[in-house]
């Protein structure tokens, strides 16, 4: 049987979790010929297998079951258990969500093997997955091996890795029966989805990041005005969250979004280590500070030494 | 209700730095804190014992200098504490320490509820909990934000990010708090006086009843095997114009180029 690298898909109330499709793909870049395979447990009427095959996995291993609609921990990790025990998966991956970080070490402590948290890369040497994880809030790097347990257990933190469509994939869709689980469990009374600000940093194609050197009424006014022009998310860095006008769910870096826009505009933002973490991904990379020195200048494509407040009120004339 | 809330020492600071010549992590001379999430669990508890009645205790592994953090939490209004201090749990990772953590549990006794902050700010793991659950076989409920007690169960709301679940949980259980839950109070002088009364109780490997083959590095399948500064990678730098005006013209053409706009 050739070996398997699992993902555990997320499953929120209507849709499955981008991290799950951002891991299929760097699974199937570092899979030196083991099958990545989607575990998926959903309820019947679900049917995200759908939204999955289109990235290309070489199996979905699907069971369906009205309990997993609104599942405890419990249940979730004890199928996954009862799963792994019977496939013997070579590496079990989860999103480093909240949820996945819940189940993860339920399932690895009823293993007992390894598992290695919040990982920003991994990579095969031979039968090893290499781990690679961030301590000490991201300022230094580890990397981990489980040299003698199997599987090799990760979560991996989400918007780390692209996630790329695979044209034409038609993924085998194996239905799997597993016993319920027995033992002490919670009993999931409500799930309600958090209303998202419709201006989500963790998706948006452009977001316009304010530091403390774009932190005055007048200026937060002019960056969602030109935010809304260009239909860009507006972000903040940490400092900015003690603002009343925002919020950790606009905050870019390590404790809050990690996000990966087409485009994005910092504007009079340092480039702190936690800032920097969440950022790498950008693709376009356009940064405003009075400093020369400022570290986010490093992490840019084009750099505007200067006054944000003026860059911000010259862009948005230009804008009118 | 008998609370147990498990508490962790971290570097006073996360920025660590480097040995240039052996590239080994320099933690010397680092002073150790409770860490904060931690101090959200033991207000957690705090107002459960107020709530409904009952007794906290404290429950840490480390060397015997994490004695302080105990001290703190006595501090705050625990009743009792336990350090695990024993060479034979050095090196142990997540699984060793949540099998070590469970079952000074055990030994405890008669435990309703185990609480752990949602993650320690070093290691940034947040798995010692649900390990500890599975080896207590006990439900969990992390990321809590809310717990409130009617009789012999526990309703929890969890923050998950982009959904928050609310669960009923029978006891015991095992439960990690956020942030949000709560804000920790302070040490009261009468308080902190009192800790000084109360009973930290040290517990070596031989005074609990545990698989030696489950302990310390031998008994955690991680290894790390490298340990080093993030690499910084950097980008090209081109210089925008310096008067405002020229730099936005030219961001915008930048844009258009990328099909940005």
């Amino acid at each position: 049987m050739t070996e398997a690298i699992w993902i555990v898909a997320e499953r929120e109330p209507a849709r499955i979790n981008p991290v799950t499709f951002q891991l299929i793909t760097k699974a199937k870049a570092i899979a030196k010929g083991k099958k990545v395979v989607v575990v998926l447990l959903e309820a019947p009427d679900q049917q995200f297998e759908q939204a999955i095959s289109e990235y290309g996995p070489d199996e979905i291993l699907l069971g369906q079951n009205v309990a997993y609609a609104q599942a405890s921990d419990e249940v979730m990790a004890g199928a996954l258990t009862t799963l792994a025990r019977e496939y013997q998966p070579n590496a079990v991956l989860f999103g480093a969500t909240p949820l996945g970080r819940s189940i993860a070490p339920r399932v690895q402590a009823a293993l007992q093997t390894g598992l290695t948290a919040d990982c920003l890369d991994f990579f095969y040497e031979d039968d090893l997955l290499v781990q690679v994880k961030p301590s000490y809030g991201d300022n230094v790097m580890c990397e981990i091996t489980c040299p003698d347990r199997r599987p090799q257990m990760a979560s991996v933190r989400p918007n780390t890795f692209a996630a790329e469509k695979v044209a034409g994939a038609m993924p085998a869709i194996t239905p799997v029966e597993v016993a319920q689980t027995t033992g002490p469990q919670g009993r999931v009374v409500d799930e309600t989805v958090r209303v998202s600000h419709a201006t989500g940093i963790a998706s948006a194609n452009k977001v316009l990041a304010l530091g403390r050197g774009a932190a005055t009424p007048a200026d937060i006014a002019n960056a969602r005005e030109i935010a809304s022009r260009l239909g860009a998310s507006v972000g903040v860095s940490r400092p900015l969250t003690d603002l009343p006008d925002f919020t950790v769910e606009q905050q870019i870096g390590q404790s809050g979004t990690t996000i990966a826009p087409d485009f994005l505009l910092n504007l009079g933002v340092s480039g702190a280590t936690q800032f920097i973490v969440g950022m790498t991904q950008a693709k376009l990379v356009v940064s405003v500070n009075r400093d020369a020195q400022a570290p986010i200048f490093a992490q840019s494509d084009y750099t505007f030494t200067g006054d944000a407040a003026a860059f911000i009120t010259a862009l948005k004339q230009r804008m009118n | 209700m008998k609370i147990v809330v498990c508490i962790k020492q971290v570097p006073e600071s996360n920025n660590v730095k480097f040995d240039p010549v052996t590239h080994n992590l320099m933690r010397g001379g680092m002073s150790g804190r409770i860490n904060p999430f931690d101090k959200n669990a033991i207000e957690a508890a705090l107002r459960l014992r107020d709530a409904v009645g009952g007794e906290v205790a404290l429950l840490s592994m480390g060397p015997d200098s994490t004695a302080e953090i105990l001290r703190d939490g006595l501090a705050m209004g625990a009743d009792s504490a336990y350090l695990l201090s024993s060479r034979a749990f050095a090196g142990a990772d997540t699984l060793s320490t949540g099998y070590v953590l469970a079952q000074a549990v055990r030994q405890i006794g008669n435990v309703d509820l185990t609480l752990l902050g949602r993650q320690a700010v070093d290691a940034d793991t947040g798995q010692v909990g649900p390990i500890m659950a599975v080896n207590l076989n006990q439900p969990q409920a992390t990321y809590a934000t809310q717990l409130t007690a009617n009789g012999n169960q526990l309703t929890v709301v969890r923050d998950l990010d982009s959904l928050t679940q609310t669960v009923e949980l029978p006891l015991p259980a095992v439960i990690t708090v956020r942030a949000e839950a709560n804000t920790p109070r302070y040490e009261t002088p009468l308080h902190i006086q009192q800790s000084f009364e109360k009973q930290v109780t040290i517990w070596r490997d031989t005074d609990l009843d545990l698989d030696p083959e489950k302990l310390g590095q031998k008994g955690s399948p991680t290894v790390v095997r490298k340990v080093y500064a993030p690499e910084a990678k950097t980008r090209a730098q081109t210089a925008l114009p310096s008067e405002p005006a020229a730099a936005v013209d030219q961001l915008l053409v930048i844009m258009q180029q990328h099909g940005l706009i």
